[in-house]
């Protein structure tokens, strides 16, 4: 640091002040409720390069730190004072709009003729345009079908708007007004930011303003190199699962293989799975990339509070994202709903660092986000009114010293729910159950976090329930050091009755009047033994509801006799699990993931991807889809039938796995003789897309 | 009619009083060591030491207004009573699960509340409404026996009722609220469609679960304290200040502990418009700087901003109070030094007791009081007026063993340190002030920072000169503030309707049918629930007046605008009206509105204000001002002569130029180079930057 680091204190604070009152200013103006109530927006004061050097502490959405709006700019060609910049463009911006709701504005501040910072902002519009209303579906593969395509450009040009461009904006999505209303609002917020920053360097000069910017940057880069530093050196590798790819039953696999070299980290997802022909791709640019190192961020904060927020957090930190894979994928890859695989991701750099260090990360939370939605049907006019019904989220992992939290997770979008009373003002329908899901918390020495059950009763002739980001229906929020995995999501029809049904995972359903629907989160992964945790504590845990008696006998080996604990027996049996069980597994996956990689197993993966990534990213996608069918015949079968189970015997899965490697190779090895892919035999009784 | 009126504010050190002589306009302030394990005892202690010392006849007293945190440090300290929570089945875990949000998204460690409730101690009945108000679920006698036989095995002092939907019709909650009564004789039951009758589950639970956590406790302080108020023979009756910046009735209190739990902040606010007022600002931004925390809010037009939500402890809390934010530790903010040797001022707080390293109770660790003591700004030997000697040594060692790691050295290093804290205390409580004005759209250089409590004159300056802030208040007993808050405050009490219906003029309603004479049998309504409580509120209550405001918004839209009906405009009121003036806000706020389209009111709001015949704040003496002395100053990097003022002898009219010192029994303020403070007819300084000469 250059500056005497009072100053630079004092700068983090003032730099800090001003996008928090940019975020104050834009979400104040704001017209929709994404803005307004979500607050899915955000807004940041770049260096002249474009990389962010404050953020607000708790406005906004709190993930997009490490952006960089340089690649926008450089573009657009030119800048002068008064002009804005726009973008929603994944591929064009290179990662800064990382799907095409999001609205990015960057306007550049001078000083004396030169650009001195740069205002930024974004926000979730609820529409621009494509195939669906708010223009977000997985079964989008292409950005085309995703909506109308803003390649960075000047929105205003040296203080004049591009009403051009407003004009064609306007035709192409569906709710231009109330989206401009956010746009004037952006706009307020840039020049609030522009005027706070010519405050700034008339009281300390340009050149004092730009050496704080790389001083704070300077200044929290040391901070997090030295809780970086707790990772032990080396190279750890882990990987995690999104259920399936939409098209198929077929799993996407993230891959993380994170080294650490005196607090220096490289991120590696190399082995990740080729980009999907669904909206589950991320757009990085292969690059250091928000999306990519949000994990490494919540890591260092919540090892040291005081780091100021800024890009210098991720200035020790280095990403290789292979091109062609879901966390770099091609264009014109679909991404809307890249926020999926970001949970798995995540959990693979925490399994990743967990190997590391079992003491550095939580066990992975519920992972999954659904906007339960519902849709309900006037019997006389037909007309149909869509509502949120819930955000339903799962528990949060349990941790070295802690439980998981019930009900709530923080670790991707923090948003809050809706009300029952402010559902129930909307829809005919009511919620019947809204409540903490008991024995779903991994058994651990510390417990993960319980996931919740929520029950509608429908009440209306052609109502549908729609719940998209439905993951965890196969595999498991895994425990660590000797936890249990959380309990997998469910969604069932009138639980309890003799109607019931297991629906699996849910995209559209069509209930009739009286039928309940219940959707059940996930629970987050346990740590450590759960032998180890004191038998008070799962007493606690009974009493309160969170863990049945049963439970308590079955995963943590405590007895009860009449209400109270049987110390005698609760020992004898303690003991016995003990011996039965052995030493103690690092992770705990269940069993779905054990039996998937007892024939997946990372070699065969690895390999059958390196392969892959020879082919065309047009046909990559198919072919892929193809082999796993002819390898697990009855995977279309779907999360209603345990995985285990369509799996069948290891022995043979595991040779024919074998038999399609080698054969994509020979295929390979044809086409770069110059001769066509021959032709591969369909699986029998699978067609084109989900078969469901 | 009595001659006097007695303000009472009791905080964590002191316990605050103000006697206003009516028949005199004349005032006295008094400070009592406050005592903790209970607090009417330093209320006894002080009401003698008024009778004592200014020789006022308590038989005299008309009035008593009553400041109390016993709720507040309930709630904060979980203290509160053993209680359950009787729910609509299937929403057990409806303070389990909350609004979903935790208190970081960054921090994975940021654990979130403890349920107010242990889980185990809510119970499900089948009964609650639909969201038209119908009787979807009704329990059976059986079931309600079931109930209370199982709260009376919980063994538990306390009961809040929460039933979904109840906020559209409270005749099944009281139901069951009442029968519980009669069943469970000695417990407190609280039911929230009475408590505050909004919709929202979680945040109506909480409003009734913290009535009922803290009503024991809050009614068995009153009893004693009306006990020993009247043992010292005060006849008069007695009022607690309220969260709305209003007072309320003691028997209102005992019902509704609730509506006091922020009322110490709220009172200084009302203080502050007044003064304000009176020194033609309408303008502030109040600066609340005491030893353990800092709060700031904003009036306009010398009326205190209100909102809707705010936070108690752990808790939102959905209820209009003033609108009060806290945003740091005060005088007890402890400085440190980051491994990267970046030096930290808080969130740690060294609170009153170990307190700042000068306090000599042993504390070690260096505040922001040890700042101003190192810099010269306080005086060791008249620190509350001499009641507590200061350790000026600790506080230069405390500051001194800092510095080395700042890489300062020298025999100023401890001052260095100190000027250090200063600069980044400023910069961080500038930076909070950014956003409150930000919030309201306004301009720091259009308002006037007004700065009470022991350490808000003593840093007003910095901070002014730090956030762009032209011109500070000083009023003239900025310590027993909160005390002058409470006698100068109307009785005041909120209601709340949910109601669903459209409004505008006939076009714009088209088919739909117009909701305004549902609209107005409700607020007609409420305004005869409001009159009967004002009515019994007491003989001191005159006229009263009503605040009438909605929640609105243009059907399509999922947020709403609270626009306020302007009191000239309630008589003759019609849909179409309010539909108007929800236009207008959303055009000023938006700029743009929609007028083709109908309203629709999600809320209605009421305040009944009963007015108390008014304070007169009392003028200064005229004086000659001159410094008693001068002292050095260690300022902007070097030692400096300040001159010294006694604040009594800083009349009315004079004028006191900075770099100056004024020094008072219960706080110390710090005037600039540069800058100059001059006493107007009440004594309030109007703290500016000097004209360039």
């Amino acid at each position: 640091m250059k500056l005497d680091p009072v100053l630079v204190e004092i700068f983090c604070h003032k730099f800090t002040a001003i996008t928090e009152e940019m975020a104050i200013t834009l979400q104040r103006t704001a017209r929709t409720t994404y803005v307004k109530e979500a607050g899915d927006f955000g807004t940041s004061i770049a260096t002249p390069a474009g990389r962010l050097f404050a953020y607000p502490a708790n406005l906004g959405v709190s993930g997009f730190l490490d952006s960089d709006v340089g690649p926008a700019l450089a573009r657009v060609g030119p800048l002068e004072p008064g002009d804005v910049v726009i973008t929603n463009h994944p591929y064009e911006s290179e990662g800064l709009s990382s799907h095409m709701p999001d609205l990015h504005l960057i306007a550049p501040v001078f000083s004396d003729g030169r650009i001195v910072a740069h205002c930024w902002d974004f926000i979730h519009s609820s529409d621009i345009g494509g195939g669906v209303p708010s223009s977000i579906s997985p079964r989008f593969a292409e950005l085309f079908e995703e909506g109308f395509q803003i390649p960075p450009l000047k929105l205003v040009e040296a203080g004049e708007m591009n009403r051009d461009f407003l004009t064609l904006y306007r035709a192409n999505c569906r709710m231009p007004e109330e989206n401009l209303g956010d746009v004037q609002a952006m706009l307020a917020a840039l020049r609030i930011g522009e005027r706070r920053i010519h405050e700034l360097v008339a009281v300390h000069g340009a050149e004092t303003f730009l050496q704080a910017q790389s001083d704070v940057a300077e200044y929290a880069a040391a901070k997090a190199l030295a809780v970086q530093k707790k990772i032990p050196d080396g190279s750890y590798e882990f990987w995690d699962y999104l259920d399936d790819d939409f098209n198929s039953e077929v799993p996407v696999r993230v891959r993380c293989k994170l080294t650490a070299r005196d607090g220096e980290v490289h991120l590696d997802f190399t082995g990740s799975d080729p980009q999907v022909e669904a909206a589950y791709n991320i757009p990085t640019g292969g690059k250091r990339h928000p999306w990519l190192t949000l994990k490494l961020m919540h890591y260092v904060f919540s090892h040291d509070k005081t780091i100021p927020l800024n890009h210098g957090m991720f200035e020790h930190v280095t990403v290789e994202a292979p091109r062609g894979t879901v966390v770099n994928p091609e264009p014109p890859a679909a991404v809307g709903i890249r926020s999926a695989t970001a949970i798995r991701l995540n959990e693979a750099i925490v399994g990743a660092m967990t190997r590391a260090e079992p003491r550095l990360m939580p066990a992975p939370s519920g992972g999954i986000m659904i906007p339960s939605v519902l849709v309900e049907q006037d019997d006389a006019t037909g007309a149909r009114k869509v509502m949120v019904l819930q955000s339903l989220v799962g528990g949060t992992g349990a941790r070295f010293g802690a439980d998981g939290v019930d009900g709530r997770d923080s670790s991707l979008a923090n948003q809050r729910n809706t009300p029952i009373e402010k559902t129930e003002e909307e829809a005919e329908a009511m919620i019947t159950d809204y409540a903490l899901r008991p024995d779903s918390g991994g058994a651990g020495r510390w417990r993960g976090g319980a996931g919740v059950v929520f029950s509608v009763r429908i009440a209306k002739h052609g109502s549908a329930v729609l719940g998209r980001g439905m993951e965890r229906f196969v595999f498991s929020p895994w425990g660590a050091a000797g936890g249990a995995p959380g309990a997998k999501a469910r969604v069932v029809v009138n639980p309890g009755t003799n109607r019931e049904r297991e629906l699996g995972k849910l995209d559209v359903f069509h209930p009739e009047p009286g039928d309940v629907v219940t959707i059940m989160t996930p629970g987050g992964g346990g740590y450590g033994d759960p032998l180890e945790r004191p038998a008070e504590r799962v007493r606690e845990d009974v009493r309160y509801g969170y863990v049945s008696e049963q439970e308590a006998r079955c995963a943590y080996g405590v007895v009860f006799a009449g209400g109270v604990v049987d110390t005698a027996a609760t020992a004898a049996l303690r003991g016995r699990m003990r011996a039965a069980r052995g030493s103690l597994r690092a992770f705990d996956f269940g069993p779905e993931r054990d039996a998937w990689e007892a024939v997946f197993d990372d070699a065969a993966m690895s390999e059958m991807n390196a392969l892959l990534m020879r082919l065309g990213p047009n046909v990559r996608a198919r072919r892929r889809r193809e082999m796993f069918q002819r390898i697990i015949p009855r995977l279309a079968e779907g999360a209603v039938v345990p995985l285990p189970e369509r799996i069948g015997e290891i022995g043979p899965a595991r040779r024919r796995v074998r038999e399609e490697l080698e054969r994509l190779e020979a295929d390979l090895a044809l086409a770069g003789t110059g001769t066509a892919l021959r032709p591969v035999p369909r699986p029998a009784g699978t067609e084109e897309g989900r078969p469901r | 009619m009595g001659r006097y009126r007695i303000g009472i504010d009791v905080g964590g050190t002191f316990t605050d009083f103000v006697l206003v002589d009516m028949a005199k306009t004349r005032w006295w302030f008094h400070k009592e060591p406050s005592v903790p394990e209970d607090p009417s005892a330093a209320v006894e202690h002080g009401m003698r030491a008024l009778a004592g010392g200014f020789g006022a006849a308590l038989a005299d007293v008309e009035l008593v207004v009553h400041g109390t945190t016993i709720g507040l440090n309930a709630i904060i300290q979980r203290r509160g009573a053993r209680m359950a929570l009787v729910v609509s089945r299937g929403n057990r875990d409806v303070l389990e699960i909350g609004r979903l949000r935790l208190p970081s998204s960054y921090d994975f460690t940021a654990p979130r509340e403890r349920p107010l409730v242990p889980r185990d101690r809510v119970f499900e009945i089948d009964a609650r409404l639909r969201a038209d108000g119908a009787v979807a679920a009704e329990p059976g006698a059986a079931e309600l026996e079931a109930l209370a036989a199982a709260l009376r095995a919980a063994d538990v002092e306390a009961v809040a009722v929460m039933l979904l939907n109840a906020y559209r019709d409270g005749t099944l909650e009281r139901a069951v609220a009442d029968t519980l009564r009669a069943a469970l004789p000695g417990v407190q039951v609280s039911e929230s469609s009475t408590i505050w009758p909004e919709v929202r589950e979680y945040e109506r639970c909480l409003v009734a679960a913290l009535n009922a956590y803290i009503q024991p406790l809050t009614t068995g302080y009153l009893d004693r304290l009306e006990a020993r108020v009247r043992g010292e023979g005060v006849a008069a009756p007695i009022y607690v200040t309220a969260n709305n910046g209003g007072t309320l009735s003691l028997d209102t209190a005992r019902r509704r502990p609730i509506d006091t739990v922020l009322s110490g902040p709220a009172s200084g606010v009302v203080a502050s418009g007044r003064v304000g007022a009176a020194a033609g600002r309408g303008r502030l931004v109040t600066f609340d700087m005491g030893g353990t925390s800092t709060d700031v809010s904003l009036c306009q037009a010398g009326a205190p901003e209100f909102t809707a939500s705010t936070q108690v402890g752990d808790f939102p809390l959905m209820m209009p109070v003033v609108d009060v934010s806290a945003i740091g530790a005060g005088g007890g903010s402890v400085l440190w030094v980051d491994p990267q040797g970046v030096l930290k001022v808080g969130p740690v707080s060294a609170g009153a007791d170990p307190g700042p390293a000068c306090y000599g109770r042993g504390g070690t660790a260096p505040a922001i009081t040890d700042c101003y003591l190192a810099l010269g700004i306080l005086d060791a030997e008249r620190f509350l007026g001499g009641r507590m000697v200061l350790d000026a040594d600790a506080a230069e060692a405390a500051l001194a063993g800092l510095a080395a790691e700042l890489g300062f050295t020298g025999a100023d290093r401890a001052k260095r340190t100190a000027d250090a804290a200063l600069r980044v205390a400023s910069a961080k409580m500038a930076a909070e002030i950014t956003k409150l004005l930000a919030r309201a759209g306004g301009d720091p250089r259009r308002y006037s920072l007004l700065a009470y409590g022991g350490a808000g004159p003593t840093h007003a300056n910095l901070l002014a000169r730090e956030a762009g802030i032209r011109s500070v208040l000083i009023p003239a007993a900025p310590g027993t503030f909160c005390a002058l808050g409470a006698v100068l405050a109307d009785v005041r009490r909120d209601y709340v309707r949910t109601a669903r219906h459209l409004l505008g003029a006939p076009e714009a309603l088209g088919s739909a049918a117009d909701g305004w004479a549902d609209v107005a049998a409700a607020l007609d309504a409420l305004e005869r629930e409001a009159e009967a409580w004002v009515s019994r509120e007491g003989s001191l209550v005159g006229a009263h007046d009503f605040v009438v405001s909605f929640s609105l918004r243009y059907p399509s839209q999922a947020y709403e605008l609270d626009v306020v009906v302007p009191p000239d405009r309630r008589a003759g009121l019609d849909g179409e009206a309010v539909a108007g003036l929800f236009h207008e806000e959303h055009a000023r706020r938006y700029g743009f509105s929609d007028p083709g389209a109908p309203v629709q009111t999600t809320t209605i709001r009421l305040g009944v204000i009963g007015r108390v015949a008014p304070v007169e704040l009392p003028p200064a003496e005229p004086a000659r001002t001159a410094p008693s002395g001068q002292r050095d100053v260690w300022h902007d990097g070097g030692r400096r002569p300040f001159d010294v003022f006694a604040r009594a002898r800083v009349g009315a009219g004079s004028v006191v130029r900075g770099p100056a010192i004024i020094e008072q029994a219960d706080t110390t303020t710090l005037l600039l180079p540069g800058w100059q403070a001059e006493a107007d007819r009440l004594g309030t300084l109007h703290v500016t930057r000097r004209a360039a000469a």
